[in-house]
C-alpha cells in the first residue's frame, strides 16, 4: 500500500542555547494509505508537538515530513493553509468548533473556504452526516449538542475535504466512556468503509485499542510499536496495557 | 507592592487600549479648552457688547460642559466596566492567591487612579496649547483684533476640569468594584468560559421586529417631513420618541433579518467565510444592538450639529458690512428728531463726532405700499414649500420711502457715490440680499424684467441696480424704496434717523455713548428704548451668534464622535481576544492568513458601518427640514457642507476604525505568539 505519510529524522527543540528541550529527538516512522495508527505517550512525551508538526501548526527544527510525497516542511504560509485545508482533516480533544455556526455550517465552512458551489458543498454535507448520524443536530449550536455529538461534528468537518489524512488530537479526551466508544466505532467504520487515513494520539489505552498499529513515544524519541495484526481488540487492549506499564505509566495514564 | 501591580497592569492595558486613552485625554482636553474662555478675553480687544455676550457663551459653555461630562463619564464608567468584565478571570486568579477582594479593589482604585492622572495630565497640558488657539479663533468670529499675544492659563477651568473628572473616575472605580464584589469566585475563574448564549429568535419574530423598525423610522420621517422642526412642539417630541425606539428596534432585529435573508441565497452564504462574518455578527449584535443604537444617535446629532453649524456660520460669514453702514444709528418713531431728544437729555452728539446726518423714512399717503406690493408682481417665483408663510407674514409689511437728498447725503458721509435718479424713477434698496439666494434671484428677477411702480397714478421705473447696502444699523425692514423728493410730498414721516460715524477710536466712543444713554435710560430720562444701534452691538452680536453656533459644534460635535468611535473600537478590541480563537480554528480548517485578515477587516467595517449608515440617512431627511429653517434666515449651500461634514467624520471615525482595526491584528498576533 502507498505511504501517505513518511517522517524521517524528525526534530523539534524548544528553549535557547543555556536551556534546550528536545521536544522530538530523531523521529522516524511513515503510515500507509488507509491504516488507522496511533501515537500513544503520557502527558509531556512530544505526542502532542509531533502531531503540531505533522499538521503544519508548528514548524521543525530537522527533519523531514512528507505527505502524499509532497515535503512540507518547506512550505511557505500561503501554500501551508492551502495543503491543510486540502489535504489534512483535524479532530481536537475540546472539539474546536466555532460555537457561534450551528453544526451544519461548522461542517460545510472547510468547502466555502476552497471556493467549492453551495449545491455541491450542501449535499456532501449531508451525505457526511448520514455517515456519522448527526443528522438531527444540524441545525443546533455546538451548545445544544452533547460532547459526543460536538465530536462526530467535527469528526464530519474532519472529513468532509476529503483528506489524505486525518489527525485526531486525544478526540476522547472529554467524552464519558459511553460516547467514547461510539465516536470510536465511527471512527473505525470511516476507516473500514471508506479507506480514510488517521493518525490519532491518545494516552488512553480503551481509545488506542481500535487502532490497527500503536507507536509509543517516551521523551520525544518513539520507544516501542505495537501492531495488532489477527487480534481481537481485547487481546489488543491488554498488550496496550502492558507496554504502558513497560513505560512506566501509572495507573491514570492505563484507564 | 499593590501599587507595582497596578502600575504593570495598567501598563500592559494601555498598549491594548490606546484608543480609550487617547479619546479620554482629548475629551479632557475640550473639556478645558472650553471651560477656559473667559481668561481668554484678555487676549482680545473687544468692546462692552462683545463683553457681554462673551459672558453669555461663557455661561453656555458652563451648561454644555455639564452635559459633556455626562457624556465622557458614560464612556468611562462604560469603558471601566468593559475592562473589568474582561479581566474577571485575572482577579479570580489573585483571590485563588489569597488576596481579599477588599486588595483587588485596592489595585482596582489604584489603576484607575493611574489611567485617570494620566489622561487628565496629558488632556490638560493639550488643553493648554489648544486653549491658545482658541483665542484666534474666537477673534476671527468677531473680526476683531488680537490685542496681543499672551500665555492664558486659567485656574478656574483648571480645578473644575479636575474635579469633573475626578468625581467620574470615582463613580467609575465604585460602580467596578460592586460588579467585582457581586461575583462568587468560581464565577470570577470562569468568567472567559462563559458563553455567552445569543438569544436565540424566531425568524418570524425577529422580521416582524424588523418591519415595526421600519415602519417607526418611516412615520417619524415623513412627520418631520411634513411638519418640519421650526416650532418646538408636541410634534418633535413624538418624532424623536418614534425615530429612537425606530432606531432601537432596527438594531435588535437587523442582524437576525439580514441574516434570514442571506440564508435563503445560499450562493452567497456559503461562499468564503460570509456565513461565518454574518453568524459573527449576528452573534455579538443581540448583545450590543442598544450601543450601537446609542452611537447611531450619537453619530446622527453630530452629523446634524456639524453641517448646520458650518451652514450657519457659513451663511453668517457673507460679511454685514452693508448691515452696519455706520457707527452709530438712531431711530425713534414718528416725525420726532433724535437729536433733539438726545440735546433735551443732556446728550451733546457732538462730543462723538463731526459730520451728522438726521433724516426721516416716510409712509407713501396716496396709496398702500407693502413689501407685497413689489412682491406680488414675482409671485409665482417664490419657493414653493414657504410661498404661504411669505405671502402671509411678509407681504402686509410696510414698504417705507426714503428721499433722493437724504440717501446721498448718507452716501456722502460714507464717501461713497451719490446715487443719480430720474424724475420718473425710483431705487431699490435692500440689505438683505445676501442673506438669501432665492430673494436675491426673485428681485433681481423683478428690477430685470423693467419692474414699473405706480405711485399715485404716476408710473414710475424701478431702477435696474439694487442698493444692496443700508443706510441705518440692523434695520428690520426686508425692502426700502428711494424716491424723487418731490414725492415726499405726499408723504408722512414714520421714523426719524440720525447716523454719524464716530471720532478717533470709534469702539471706545461707541462705548461711551452706549454707557451715557444707558444710564439716561435707566434713569428714565430718554423716550427711546432700542434706537440706538452701534457697530459694536451689531458685530457682537453677528460675532457672538457664529461663535456659539461654531463652539457648539465643535464641542459637542467632536466629543459625540470621539465617544462613539471610542465605544466601538473598545467593543471590537476588547473581544479580539474571543475572536482569537475562533480565527485560530479557521487557520486550522484551512483558512490562510490573506483570508483571515480580509475577514476580520470586513467584520470590524461591518460593525463601524452599521450604526453610521443608519444615521446619515437619518441625517439626510433631518438635515433637508433644517435647510428649510435656516433657509428662512439664510440659504445654506447644503451639499457642500454635508460634504465637508462627511469629510471630517471620515476622517477621525476612519482613524479609529484603522486604529481597531490594526489593534484587533496585533493582539491575535500576539497571542498566537504567545501560544506557541
Amino acid at each position: 500500500m502507498a505511504e501517505i505519510l513518511k517522517v524521517s529524522n524528525l526534530e523539534k527543540y524548544y528553549g535557547n542555547k543555556d536551556s534546550l528541550t528536545k521536544a522530538l529527538d530523531q523521529v522516524s516512522f511513515s503510515v500507509a494509505e488507509g491504516e488507522f495508527a496511533g501515537i500513544m505517550g503520557s502527558s509531556g512525551s512530544g505526542k502532542t508537538t509531533l502531531l503540531n508538526c505533522i499538521s503544519t501548526l508548528d514548524s521543525v527544527t530537522s527533519g523531514s515530513i512528507m505527505i502524499r510525497g509532497q515535503e512540507i516542511t518547506g512550505l511557505k504560509s500561503r501554500q501551508l493553509a492551502k495543503f491543510r485545508g486540502s489535504a489534512l482533516g483535524f479532530m481536537f480533544q475540546d472539539y474546536n468548533l466555532l460555537d457561534t455556526l450551528t453544526g451544519f455550517e461548522n461542517i460545510i465552512l472547510p468547502l466555502t473556504i476552497h471556493g467549492i458551489p453551495a449545491a455541491v458543498a450542501t449535499a456532501k454535507v449531508e451525505a457526511v452526516a448520514d455517515r456519522l448520524e448527526i443528522r438531527d443536530v444540524l441545525a443546533h449550536y455546538p451548545y445544544e449538542m452533547s460532547g459526543g455529538q460536538k465530536q462526530r461534528v467535527a469528526a464530519a468537518r474532519a472529513i468532509i475535504t476529503d483528506p489524505a489524512l486525518i489527525l485526531a488530537d486525544e478526540p476522547t479526551g472529554a467524552l464519558d466512556s459511553k460516547s467514547a466508544r461510539r465516536l470510536m466505532e465511527s471512527l473505525d467504520r470511516l476507516n473500514r468503509n471508506l479507506g480514510a487515513t488517521i493518525l490519532m494520539v491518545t494516552h488512553d489505552a480503551f481509545t488506542a485499542s481500535y487502532c490497527q498499529r500503536i507507536l509509543f513515544i517516551k521523551d520525544g524519541k518513539l520507544f516501542n510499536e505495537l501492531i495488532r495484526g489477527e487480534d481481537t481488540r481485547k487481546e489488543f487492549f491488554s498488550k496496550i496495557i502492558d507496554v504502558v506499564t513497560l513505560l512506566g505509566g501509572d495507573a491514570a495514564n492505563v484507564l | 507592592m499593590y501599587f507595582k501591580l497596578s502600575l504593570r497592569n495598567v501598563r500592559k492595558s494601555l498598549s491594548d487600549y490606546t484608543l480609550y486613552f487617547l479619546t479620554l485625554t482629548f475629551g479632557v482636553c475640550m473639556f478645558y479648552v472650553f471651560n477656559s474662555l473667559e481668561a481668554q478675553e484678555v487676549m482680545l480687544s473687544i468692546s462692552l457688547s462683545m463683553l457681554e455676550i462673551m459672558h453669555t457663551i461663557t455661561k453656555l459653555m458652563n451648561g454644555i460642559s455639564i452635559f459633556v461630562s455626562l457624556i465622557l463619564g458614560f464612556l468611562i464608567i462604560y469603558a471601566n466596566n468593559f475592562l473589568i468584565r474582561r479581566r474577571k478571570r485575572e482577579f479570580g486568579l489573585y483571590m485563588t492567591l489569597g488576596m481579599s477582594k477588599h486588595n483587588i479593589s485596592r489595585i482596582l482604585l489604584c489603576e484607575t487612579l493611574i489611567i485617570g492622572v494620566l489622561s487628565l495630565a496629558a488632556g490638560l497640558l493639550m488643553g493648554l496649547f489648544l486653549s491658545q488657539g482658541l483665542s484666534v479663533i474666537t477673534a476671527r468670529l468677531f473680526e476683531i483684533d488680537m490685542s496681543g499675544y499672551r500665555f492664558i492659563f486659567s485656574l478656574q477651568a483648571f480645578w473644575k476640569t479636575i474635579l469633573y473628572f475626578g468625581l467620574i473616575f470615582l463613580i467609575a472605580v465604585s460602580a467596578g468594584t460592586l460588579s467585582i464584589s457581586r461575583h462568587s469566585l468560581i464565577e470570577l475563574i470562569n468568567a472567559s468560559k462563559h458563553n455567552e448564549t445569543p438569544a436565540v429568535k424566531k425568524p418570524a419574530m425577529t422580521l416582524t421586529l424588523f418591519l415595526l423598525s421600519v415602519l417607526c423610522i418611516g412615520i417619524a420621517y415623513a412627520m418631520v417631513l411634513k411638519y418640519g422642526i421650526a416650532t418646538f412642539d408636541r410634534k418633535i417630541v413624538i418624532e424623536g420618541i418614534l425615530g429612537s425606539i425606530g432606531t432601537f428596534l432596527f438594531f435588535a432585529s437587523l442582524s437576525g433579518a439580514m441574516l434570514g435573508l442571506v440564508q435563503k441565497k445560499p450562493s452567497f452564504y456559503y461562499k468564503g467565510l460570509n456565513l461565518f462574518i454574518m453568524r459573527q455578527i449576528n452573534s455579538r449584535i443581540n448583545t450590543t444592538y442598544l450601543s450601537m443604537s446609542f452611537i447611531c444617535l450619537m453619530l446622527f446629532v453630530t452629523i446634524g450639529i456639524f453641517s448646520t453649524g458650518m451652514g450657519m456660520t457659513g451663511v453668517l460669514n457673507r460679511g454685514y458690512s452693508g448691515v452696519i453702514p455706520f457707527d452709530v444709528s438712531l431711530e425713534v418713531p414718528g416725525a420726532d428728531d433724535p437729536w433733539a431728544l438726545l440735546a433735551q437729555s443732556g446728550v451733546d452728539l457732538q462730543d462723538y463726532a463731526d459730520d451728522f446726518h438726521r433724516f426721516h423714512f416716510y409712509r407713501y399717503d396716496l396709496q398702500a405700499l407693502t413689501q407685497g406690493t413689489i412682491l406680488k408682481e414675482v409671485a409665482d417665483l417664490l419657493p414653493e414649500e414657504n410661498a404661504q408663510d411669505i405671502v402671509d407674514r411678509l407681504f402686509p409689511q410696510a414698504l417705507d420711502v426714503v428721499a433722493l437728498s437724504d440717501y446721498n447725503a448718507l452716501m456722502q458721509l460714507r464717501d461713497k457715490q451719490p446715487l443719480a435718479l430720474g424724475g420718473s424713477e425710483v431705487a431699490l434698496m435692500s440689505q438683505f440680499l445676501w442673506v438669501d439666494a432665492d430673494f436675491q434671484s426673485i428681485i433681481e428677477e423683478y428690477v430685470g424684467t423693467d419692474g414699473r411702480l405706480s405711485l399715485g397714478g404716476t408710473p414710475y421705473r424701478v431702477q435696474t441696480e439694487i442698493l444692496s447696502e443700508g443706510i441705518v444699523n440692523d434695520s428690520d425692514h426686508l425692502m426700502t424704496l428711494i424716491v424723487p423728493d418731490a414725492v415726499i410730498a405726499d408723504c408722512t414721516a414714520v421714523t426719524g434717523a440720525l447716523c454719524f460715524n464716530c471720532r478717533g477710536n470709534s469702539a471706545a466712543m461707541q462705548d461711551a455713548l452706549t454707557v451715557q444713554l444707558d444710564a439716561l435710560i435707566g434713569e428714565g430720562r430718554l423716550p427711546f428704548k432700542e434706537g440706538c444701534v452701534t457697530r459694536n452691538m451689531v458685530q457682537a452680536v453677528m460675532g457672538g451668534s457664529k461663535a456659539i453656533i461654531a463652539f457648539f459644534a465643535i464641542y459637542v460635535g467632536i466629543v459625540f464622535l470621539i465617544t462613539s468611535a471610542a465605544v466601538l473600537a473598545l467593543q471590537q478590541l476588547s473581544e479580539a481576544a474571543d475572536n482569537r480563537q475562533r480565527y485560530e480554528i479557521l487557520k486550522k480548517i484551512g483558512a490562510d492568513d490573506a483570508l483571515i485578515h480580509r475577514t476580520l477587516f470586513k467584520q470590524i467595517a461591518i460593525y463601524f458601518l452599521l450604526p453610521l449608515s443608519l444615521a446619515c440617512v437619518h441625517a439626510l431627511v433631518g438635515l433637508k427640514v433644517a435647510n428649510d429653517v435656516v433657509r428662512e434666515v439664510g440659504s445654506l449651500n447644503a451639499l457642500q457642507n454635508t460634504l465637508a461634514t462627511a469629510l471630517l467624520i471620515l476622517l477621525v471615525y476612519g482613524a479609529y476604525f484603522l486604529a481597531t482595526y490594526y489593534g484587533s491584528k496585533q493582539i491575535m498576533l500576539k497571542n498566537g505568539q504567545r501560544h506557541e
